[in-house]
């Protein structure tokens, strides 16, 4: 089969793969890197488990405090949300890999991540 | 894992064309079942990384400081198990009892600038250890695949990088402290409780919690990575010379291609060239769309990927070692590696090739072949020689169970140890036919931990 017939094959049938994910917003990229949750003890649970994945701007995760981002997955509700951090969904490891956050510490740590301090 | 930015670009191109209903019906999205939050008692999950292995420890334990650990490790609920990044696939955490994180006891401790080492608390990921030991101008000698895991776990698994000269981290090792289940603080060298330190170095979280390491490391350096796409025939004629020619390398053959992503790595004087955002989980997911949409005809998706594929330029980037000898890997997987005696790894690999192909469309993960340096650990599976690995994957999502009906015969015709990590179904009996060592290493552990507080069921299994 020719190189040209091949990629007229795939151009007809593949699928999309445009990330569904909004564009990030330039206030939260410019804040990312530096934005914690003002509690020592969470900050320090923040650094160690989210930081790594939701502070990279274009990165699989949604970014910390990019509403434009987090707000259509905060109005699935706190159950649900917290039900996909502890249990992992797709690229988010279970427990957002922190294994000394109790329920609570994921609840302050959605809300900081969402923005909705 | 696929270390390579672009190698799949042009497949990625070709496939952002837009959405067939074909393409809606065949691509899956089969999140594994999620068992319950919490249990009857209301204990919290506990998930490893993968989503296969889960518990609902009774207590969470993140002691603020080694004398903390001491004072009350032998109150606390068993079994005792610890608990890092929950990067393995084998069932070395679950537990009923007392899950321990060292998120707390991190960070450098002190150094030797002149011998080139760090004292380094043992819950560090290794993530954050590479600017922490840059910032006195060391580096670990070599580093693995992903850099989440914490030293401590890295240790306990017998965690690798790559490199024919290159020892697995717990190889570094000066010396350790150990915890012990009765709140003993032991340290641990070769001349100091030299049993425990040679049992100990690879030790699965069941001889007591490490809580210090200190690490052999060298003068920071900058490296030259470069990546290039090859055939799986030529990257297997190549590798026995390749890994004499590079510091570090490795190959990923990706089945149902015929190619292979060669990854070399070499120090170098070369001004910086910064790695740029990582695409490998795009390249990676367009395997998964080719194997979703082509994974019925084996001749076509070969065809397509081959078109896509083989002709990508090189790519390079420049800078210190820390930065680009590990890597983001978003997407989650399963995974089973096996460690062979040198002159065994490619037919090792080509069998497991030659069994993908024939039996396994589904899988589209590239296999991952590595060279590891000798070291003298009594649970190293690199104790016997400079040794090759060989690791199979499976998407998160995935069957894996071929792993261990089709994989591991294979891998264990040719002599290989499994990865303490990583998935495998050998027992004690197995281990010690594999391991010179194996009894001196199991009566250490039981005059460290008479009463068993650190086995769960498994390493019952493994280490009884």
């Amino acid at each position: 089969m020719r190189r040209s017939c091949v990629y007229l094959l795939i151009a007809a049938i593949a699928s999309g793969c445009n990330s569904s994910t909004s564009p990030p917003n330039s206030v939260a990229v410019a804040q990312a890197s530096t934005v914690e949750p003002s509690d020592e003890r969470l900050a320090t649970l923040y650094r160690q488990s989210c930081k790594a994945c939701h502070a990279i701007p274009n990165g699989p995760a949604p970014l910390v405090q990019d509403r434009s981002q987090w707000d259509a997955r905060w109005n699935k509700g706190m159950p649900a949300l917290l039900q996909s951090t502890i249990n992992g969904l797709n690229g988010m490891p279970p427990g957002g890999q922190c294994f000394s956050c109790n329920a609570k510490d994921y609840e302050a740590l959605i809300r900081f991540l969402a923005g909705q301090t | 894992m696929l270390s390579r930015r672009n190698v799949f670009l042009g497949l990625g191109a070709l496939t952002l064309a837009g959405g067939s209903t074909i393409a809606y019906r065949l691509l899956r999205n089969n999140e594994p079942p999620a068992p319950p939050t919490t249990d009857s008692k209301g204990n919290l999950l506990w998930r490893n990384w993968s989503g296969i292995q889960h518990s609902y420890p009774q207590t969470r334990w993140a002691p603020q400081s080694i004398d903390e650990l001491a004072t009350k490790i032998s109150s606390q609920a068993g079994p005792l198990r610890a608990v890092g990044a929950g990067h393995s696939f084998t069932p070395l955490v679950p537990t009923d009892g007392t899950l321990v994180s060292l998120d707390a006891i991190t960070g450098l401790i002190s150094h030797d600038a002149e011998q080139l080492t760090a004292l380094v608390n043992a819950g560090t990921r290794l993530g954050d250890l590479g600017p922490a030991l840059a910032s006195i101008g060391q580096e670990m000698p070599n580093l693995p695949d992903i850099n989440k895991q914490s030293l401590a776990g890295a240790l306990g698994t017998a965690t690798h990088g790559t490199g024919r000269a290159c020892k697995a981290i717990h190889g570094e090792v000066k010396s350790f402290q150990l915890v012990t289940a009765q709140g003993d603080v032991i340290d641990c060298s070769r001349t100091a409780n030299p049993e425990v330190f040679h049992a100990a170095r690879v030790n699965l979280g069941a001889f007591g919690i490490v809580t210090q390491i200190e690490l052999q490391n060298q003068a920071i350096k900058r490296v030259h990575k470069k990546t290039w796409v090859a055939t799986i025939e030529d990257a297997i004629t190549q590798w026995p010379t390749l890994i004499q020619e590079h510091r570090n390398v490795e190959f990923y053959a990706v089945p149902f291609t015929g190619l292979a992503s060669i990854i070399a790595i070499n120090e170098t004087d070369l001004p910086v060239k910064p790695r740029g955002p990582d695409l490998d989980t795009e390249g990676l997911m367009e395997l998964k769309r080719l194997r979703d949409l082509f994974g019925y005809s084996s001749a076509l998706r070969r065809k397509i990927a081959f078109a896509a594929m083989s002709e990508l330029p090189p790519e390079e980037s420049i800078d210190e070692g820390w930065k680009l000898l590990s890597n983001e890997r978003p997407v989650r997987f399963n995974e089973m590696e096996f460690h062979f005696p040198i002159e065994n790894q490619l037919a090792a690999l080509q069998e497991v090739l030659i069994a993908i192909e024939a039996n396994r469309p589904d899988v589209f993960f590239p296999i991952e072949v590595r060279v590891i340096e000798q070291d003298d650990a009594w649970l190293s599976p690199f104790n016997r020689g400079v040794t090759g690995s060989v690791a199979v994957h499976a998407y998160y999502q995935d069957d894996y169970q071929f792993f261990f009906e089709l994989i591991e015969p294979i891998f264990r015709k040719y002599g290989g140890r499994p990865h303490w990590g990583k998935l495998n179904s050998l027992g004690a009996s197995d281990f010690a036919t594999l391991y010179p060592r194996w009894r001196d290493a199991l009566q250490v552990r039981a005059q460290l931990d008479p009463q068993g507080r650190f086995l769960n069921d498994y390493l019952k299994r493994v280490l009884q």
